[in-house]
């Protein structure tokens, strides 16, 4: 592959191919490049899982032309596009596909079209660019490639090298643009992904395919002198929204199902192991099935093998919510995580709920499904988290049915929308209505540092607690109810009349119960409503009205 | 001849109010496990909310027997020969279908005629109270019709509920289902649409029900009559009230209280205000 002049359609697959495994190498890596020291969308996994969709598409392609694969590679982005950074790539996915339209093969002069093509349609695509971010990166590299191209050489793999240079060098770049980014001593998350994209699309172009196998990625340094250290690595995501449910029985002798549940919980989820030392029923899901049966099959024989995909489980389970559901002129689907909030929006009229928030965006297609499940032609949309907005908002291209998405970036941003409902008023009435309701509420979440980090005046250290209202870190602490009290005093509580606290999965009830009382007392006058949200990572999220 | 006006206790009409404008008024039935009491008569809103507080069973209400109607129309029958009979909804209680069977039941000649007025609580009372009033000034029985007719899509009620429950129960609940089971303590707002209940929204406090009530009243640009009405809560009841002279000076604010049969199916805590009017 050294040396092309050109690359064809079923090469570009590969490259993409390659890309992604390069970029799974250091996703966990990428995701802890976080600025806010909570597990923030998750930015590399999300990446990551945009293209596996787009490869997976990629071999729909009608031919072997680079054109109908990129077309293939950018339907797949969009459809599977995660959080944020994920739409994003979608976008530059897009400008890819405009630049190959209608070619068979993809010179070093194509790549140059594409990345500005890419560049502009990502920057098109957003209502509020901001630098500092892969938005520079990209615009970064295809400049560098469109100069290369003119005043150095053509070649594919040459632009190719230059584009990727340039993009390290933007993504070292991206703390003196973005302040936020210095401050927390970290360079931007999306732009370390597109650079490793671009690599790992540059080793397979050069034919390094050791490189690819045996390296793994490097992280860009900032360029800046870091006011803290570079973040360690934090765990792997804790939850993985999709993957498959894998059952099956071991029996053998002197299983020790104590120790097995101990190693399995290492890798995956919802992991159920009962029984004795003579046989053992396991249950657990995960996105790599064929690792769990390598990993049993020496301990005995293994029975009742059962793998479902719960991708598909979970489309089957919203065909039959939807001959249960009630007819509704207008269908509300709402991004909701934890048992309690999912009864909350459920009880006030919500008629999917899609699982899914902080570190768990669902995809556009996830949101999609949802869509076309609801037995409605209009359909608002409440993602509830600012990292899921976007996402959205990419719905209504994509269906026959009339969307609006109100942007609710909070769970009880969220819940004043719903209240605001009215089930005899029109689509645009409601969204306009909820709008209003949703912009009224304070929000405040509270939840736990996974790392050390400084963010303006706030010197943090690894779990402590630490408080947003409305989105900014405004207090930090060793206790999360001290927290709570301290987010609360700088809202304007005479204006307030209602505080609703919404505990989380971690926070015990008679712990949420003292909270409570602690603020009756404090606030005489305020209604202080406590409900079990049941919500991953927030100790407490509470609105107040 | 003055025309003659009856009505139903659903609609919640002080009684100072129906003797000053000749206005009779039919009991409906409350019945408290094995005892009978006539709507306001034998039971005051007082005395039923102390029972309801004090006894573990739901109340039930009945409307009156077609012989009472009959017997109502003949009474009047003889100091008349016009009566008008507005009733509440039929959505909502069997009061329509009574009161038509029951002329075919009297004994003396009289010409009646039984209107529904798709409604209920000061909703109704205000659409009976404007034709009592026509009626009174001497207006003929079918120019009190018409004016019973205009009044009926221009009379709106929204009340502010304590609790669903009673609703449920009584299965007058309707499109307010939707609004059922909610996990928040929310307070919502309901009002009658098209002869049946229905919600028109939630509020996230108390004191947001009452603004809510308020912006309603607020909406209209023309106000012919208002009314505030109140269950167990007197002085929410003054401010809302106050409030709204304030708002709507030199215009009456009726006042009242849910009668026992409405309130054995909205409970305690409700406050509702009904306006007869134009909006926008």
């Amino acid at each position: 592959m050294a040396e092309a002049n050109s690359i064809s359609g079923k090469e570009l697959r590969e490259m993409f191919i390659a890309a992604t495994g390069w970029l799974e190498k250091s996703a966990a890596d990428v995701d802890a490049l976080n600025v806010f020291p909570v597990p923030d969308g998750d930015t590399g996994t999300n990446m990551l899982l945009t293209m596996r969709s787009s490869i997976e598409e990629s071999y729909q392609a009608a031919n072997n032309s680079v054109s109908e694969v990129a077309q293939a590679i950018s339907r797949g982005a969009l459809i599977g596009a995660r959080g944020n950074s994920g739409v994003i790539l979608s976008q530059i996915w897009n400008g890819l596909a405009q630049g190959l339209d209608e070619k068979e093969t993809m010179n070093g002069a194509d790549l140059v079209e594409c990345l500005l093509l890419a560049s502009r349609t990502a920057y098109n695509g957003l209502s509020n660019p901001v630098e500092g971010t892969i938005l520079t990166v990209i615009r970064d590299a295809a400049e560098a490639a469109k100069a290369h191209a003119v005043d150095v050489s053509n070649d594919v793999v040459s632009v190719m090298e230059a584009t990727v240079e340039a993009a390290r060098e933007s993504v070292a770049n991206t703390p003196t643009l973005l302040p936020v980014l210095k401050d927390a001593g970290v360079v931007d998350a999306g732009g370390q992904g597109l650079y490793t994209i671009l690599e790992g699309a540059l080793h397979y172009l050069k034919g390094e395919t050791d490189q690819l196998k045996l390296r793994r990625p490097w992280m860009v340094a900032s360029s800046v002198p870091l006011t803290t250290r570079a973040p360690q690595m934090v765990g792997a995501a804790d939850e993985v929204p999709y993957g498959y449910c894998t059952n099956f029985v071991i029996k053998g002798a002197e299983l020790d199902p104590e120790k097995l549940r101990k190693r399995l919980e290492k890798k995956g989820q919802s992991v159920i192991v009962i029984g004795d030392n003579s046989a053992v029923r396991v249950h657990i899901h995960t996105l790599d099935p064929g690792d769990i049966m390598h990993y049993v099959n020496p301990l005995g024989t293994l029975h009742q093998i059962n793998i479902r995909n719960m991708d598909e489980q979970y489309r089957d389970f919203l065909e039959m919510q939807k001959e249960r559901m009630p007819e509704v002129d207008t269908a509300i689907v709402a991004v909701v995580a934890g048992e309690g909030l999912s009864q909350v929006f459920t009880s006030l009229g919500t008629t999917i709920i899609v699982p899914g928030g902080q570190t768990m965006n669902p995809s556009t297609k996830d949101l999609l499904q949802a869509v076309e499940a609801v037995p409605s032609e209009k359909v608002i949309i409440l993602p509830n988290n600012k990292n899921i907005v976007l996402t959205a908002e990419q719905v209504p291209a994509l269906t026959k049915k009339k969307i609006q998405v109100v942007p609710t970036r909070t769970v009880p941003q969220g819940v004043a929308a719903l209240l605001a409902f009215d089930y005899e008023a029109d689509l645009e009435t409601n969204t306009v209505n909820m709008y209003q309701a949703q912009a009224e509420v304070r929000s405040i979440e509270i939840t736990r540092a996974v790392r050390a980090t400084r963010l303006g005046r706030l010197d943090i250290k690894k779990n402590q607690a630490i408080g947003f209202l409305d989105g900014d870190l405004v207090a930090v602490g060793d206790k999360t109810d001290e927290v709570l009290n301290e987010v609360l005093e700088r809202v304007e509580s005479d204006k307030a009349e209602v505080v609703t606290i919404y505990y989380g999965a971690d926070t015990k009830p008679a712990e949420a119960e003292q909270a409570a009382a602690t603020i009756r007392e404090s606030y005489p006058q305020l209604q202080v409503e406590i409900v079990q949200g049941g919500q991953p990572h927030y100790n407490y999220i509470a609105s107040v009205e | 001849m003055t025309v003659k006006i009856i009505t139903d206790s659903l609609g919640d009409i002080p009684a100072e109010l129906a003797e000053e404008l000749g206005i009779t008024i039919i009991p409906i039935n409350v019945i408290f496990g094995s005892i009978n009491y006539r709507d306001g008569v034998d039971l005051t809103t007082e005395q039923f909310y102390d029972k309801l507080a004090s006894s573990k069973l739901y109340p039930a209400t009945i409307v009156p027997s077609l012989g009472r109607y009959a017997d109502a129309y003949d009474k009047l029958a003889e100091e008349t020969g016009d009566i008008a009979v507005i009733t509440n909804s039929h959505r909502l209680s069997a009061s329509y279908q009574t009161a038509v069977m029951a002329k075919e039941r009297m004994k003396k000649k009289c010409r009646v005629e039984v209107i529904d007025s798709l409604s209920a609580v000061m909703a109704q009372g205000l659409i009976v109270t404007a034709a009592a009033q026509a009626a009174k000034g001497g207006t003929k029985l079918d120019k009190v019709l018409e004016i019973t007719r205009q009044s009926i899509p221009r009379s709106h009620s929204r009340m502010a509920f304590g609790t669903l429950e009673y609703l449920r129960r009584g299965g007058r609940i309707g499109k307010a289902k939707t609004f059922l089971g909610t996990v928040l303590k929310v307070s919502p707002i309901l009002g009658i649409r098209d002869g049946e209940v229905y919600p028109f929204a939630r509020e996230h406090s108390r004191a947001k029900a009452l603004d809510y009530l308020y912006e309603f009243a607020d909406g209209f640009t023309t106000v012919e009559r208002i009314g505030v009405e109140h269950a167990t809560t007197p002085d929410e009841a003054d401010e809302l009230a106050q409030r709204l002279e304030n708002r709507f000076p030199g215009q009456t604010i009726y006042r009242s209280r849910v009668s026992p049969a409405v309130g054995a199916h909205v409970g305690p805590q409700v406050l509702g205000v009904a306006v007869l009017g134009d909006r926008d």
